[in-house]
């Protein structure tokens, strides 16, 4: 089954409105049908209504954190458990501030299947969707 | 003093003898003052110094040993002949006891009374020599005492610390600042010092005694943690005439604010960068989905994604005016020109410059302007532009068709500016953090909201630069008050 179709719903959350966009327009592009949110909180409201197969969120919302705490209430949902969530940062190359969730203990803390680096490169998307479908 | 001639001071009643003893000795290229008797032999003898004094043990009035006494007493170092013809040994003792230096047995021959002279004379100088010596002494140790004391005042007072450390490891010298800068506790002179120093500081010690070469370091620790005390601290080595290692001598500077300086300035860049990269981002990103041509959108959509991009480059224009702004002002290299504005006229300047935004949004503006002279000395563009940044926010956080009031009176030395709006107001926490750079409320109310967080803390600077002060009161949901005072031209 074609990667676009195992996953077809993709929940994408982010404040920043034309990043938004335009994340949605490719993932569309390539098949995927798009749900939209512009907040932690309105991204926590639109996953209970639309029960998506896959999230990406972006970290740095309406808090500094926001995107780890919506990627711990899906992953600790009885249906976000099972569906791939990638938070969306530059943190990293921004601040030099490390992290990943490549360890167990890691993803004790940062409850998300991987990151994903801005600004956003939609066959890197596909990559770790296939990754995380093995 | 010494003189090249010898000077004497002949104390005797008997003229003949006086007399004569004088003539031989100024042939002997003596200079020679007589004295009578005992009185005049004190008076001449005390009043100034001569080099010898032979004094007559018995006299009419006074006793040559009175007189010898005296001249003892006030001019110590003349050289004292006692001479007499009843001589005793218990008079020689006495004499001795009282500070003459010899004793000449009347009567003398003038051989024998030359070569007492001339011994005489001879430890005299040998004395003045000795006392010149012992004085040159005194006053280099009390110079060296006050050299040395004062160089430890010195280096006791400075900032930096300095620590000398010998080759042994042990505290050779150490000041305030070192026990300060290094939190040492109960340090003396001669303890081994290593273990109580920081890790980094006794390894880098021990390599620098273990190899030669004149190479010097430096390092940079932080002493107590989330940098409140990081020092740097300097090693030299000290080395004997011979070049051998004696010590290491190390200079401590405190550092922390430099380091909180430069942590502030890197975190600014680093802020900046970001908030010239999310524009820039949403440009390229919108420009590539117009020219990818695996991904389809409408012609209606790709003019969208056109405005959006000029809409984002706008606001990264903005941005950078902004930051240049703020630089120059923290620079101080903005020209400001000085003249007397009339804030009543810089305010309804600013709404006419802003009907646009007032009238798109339906803003209600209440004006209420004290009926005097409203003056300040102030740069116009400036003023102008802390109006129209608080302005511009009390109209872009201000509800639909909501209020603003903006009223100006004098309040003592400075003209109070009141901007109230009936906006989303702010919540306490949000308050706090208003005047930062780049500072943004982030809430579902400011969502849509375009600025670069920077105007306030502009705003905030210009207030400053004219002394004034700002001020402001706020309640979520409700509205915003701002407050602003500035100093009245009188």
């Amino acid at each position: 089954m074609n990667i676009s179709e195992k996953y077809n719903k993709v929940l994408l959350v982010d404040d920043d409105l034309d990043l938004l966009e335009q994340n949605k327009v490719l993932l569309e592009s390539r098949g995927f049908t798009v749900i939209t949110a512009e907040s932690g909180k309105q991204g926590w409201e639109t996953f209970k209504k639309e029960l998506p197969d896959a999230a990406i969120l972006d970290l740095i919302m309406e808090e500094h954190d926001s995107g780890f705490i919506l990627s711990h209430r899906i992953k600790t949902h009885e249906h976000g458990k099972n569906i791939p969530v990638f938070i969306l940062t530059s943190a990293t190359y921004e601040t030099g501030f490390k992290f990943s969730v490549s360890t167990p203990e890691e993803k004790e803390w940062i409850k998300c299947d991987d990151l994903l680096n801005k600004p956003i490169v939609t066959d890197e998307i596909l990559t770790k969707l296939e990754n995380f479908s093995k | 003093m010494i003189t090249d001639k010898p000077r004497v001071l002949i104390v005797d009643d008997e003229k003949g003898l006086r007399l004569g003893t004088k003539r031989l000795l100024e042939n002997e290229d003596y200079i020679v003052e007589t004295a009578e008797n005992g009185t005049e032999g004190i008076i001449k003898g005390t009043e100034k110094e001569f080099d010898l004094a032979i004094i007559d043990l018995k006299m009419p009035d006074i006793e040559g040993l009175e007189v010898l006494k005296e001249i003892k007493k006030h001019r110590p170092h003349t050289i004292c002949f006692i001479a007499t013809a009843f001589a005793s040994y218990d008079t020689a003792i006495e004499a001795t006891r009282l500070g003459a230096y010899s004793y000449i047995p009347k009567p003398f021959s003038p051989e024998e009374l030359l070569f007492q002279l001339e011994k005489g004379y001879k430890q005299r100088i040998l004395l003045l020599e000795t006392e010149n010596l012992k004085r040159e002494r005194e006053e280099q140790l009390v110079e060296l005492s006050h050299e040395k004391s004062r160089l430890s005042a010195i280096i006791n007072t400075i900032n930096n610390g300095v620590l000398v450390i010998n080759k042994t490891g042990e505290l050779v010298y150490f000041n305030n600042s070192a026990v300060r800068l290094f939190n040492l506790h109960d340090v003396e002179m001669g303890d081994l010092i290593l273990e109580k120093l920081p890790n980094e500081v006794s390894e880098l010690f021990k390599t620098l005694i273990n190899e030669s070469g004149e190479k010097s370091y430096s390092i940079q620790l932080e002493i107590k943690p989330n940098r409140e005390l990081i020092v740097e601290a300097f090693f030299e080595r000290i080395t004997g005439e011979d070049g051998d290692l004696r010590g290491v001598v190390i200079a401590i500077r405190n550092i922390s604010e430099f380091k909180k300086i430069e942590l502030v300035r890197n975190q600014f860049v680093s802020m900046v960068a970001h908030e010239l990269k999310t524009p820039i981002s949403a440009v390229l990103g919108y420009l590539r989905i117009i020219l990818d041509e695996t991904v389809n959108i409408t012609e209606e959509k790709e003019e969208e994604y056109q405005a959006r991009s000029i809409i984002r480059l706008e606001g990264l224009l903005t941005l950078v005016n902004d930051l240049l702004d703020i630089s120059r002002m923290e620079l101080g290299t903005k020209q400001r020109e000085i003249v007397e504005l009339d804030l009543k006229e810089v305010i309804n300047n600013t709404l006419v410059f802003l009907e646009f935004d007032l009238k798109k949004k339906g803003i209600d503006v209440n004006k209420d302007f004290d009926n005097g002279d409203l003056l300040i000395n102030a740069d116009n563009d400036e003023i102008t532009r802390l109006f129209t940044n608080l302005l511009s926010n009390a109209i872009k956080y201000n509800k639909e068709n909501g209020l603003l009031n903006i009223i100006i009176d004098k309040s003592k030395n400075y003209i109070k500016t009141q901007i109230i709006d009936s906006g989303i107001g702010l919540k306490p926490e949000e308050k706090d953090k208003l005047f930062q750079q780049f500072f943004r409320a982030k809430n579902s109310k400011t969502r849509g909201i375009s600025g670069t967080g920077l105007g306030l803390s502009i705003v905030k600077q210009i207030v400053e630069t004219y002394d004034g002060k700002i001020e402001v009161e706020s309640e979520f949901g409700k509205g915003t008050t701002f407050n602003i005072y500035l100093p009245i031209n009188k």
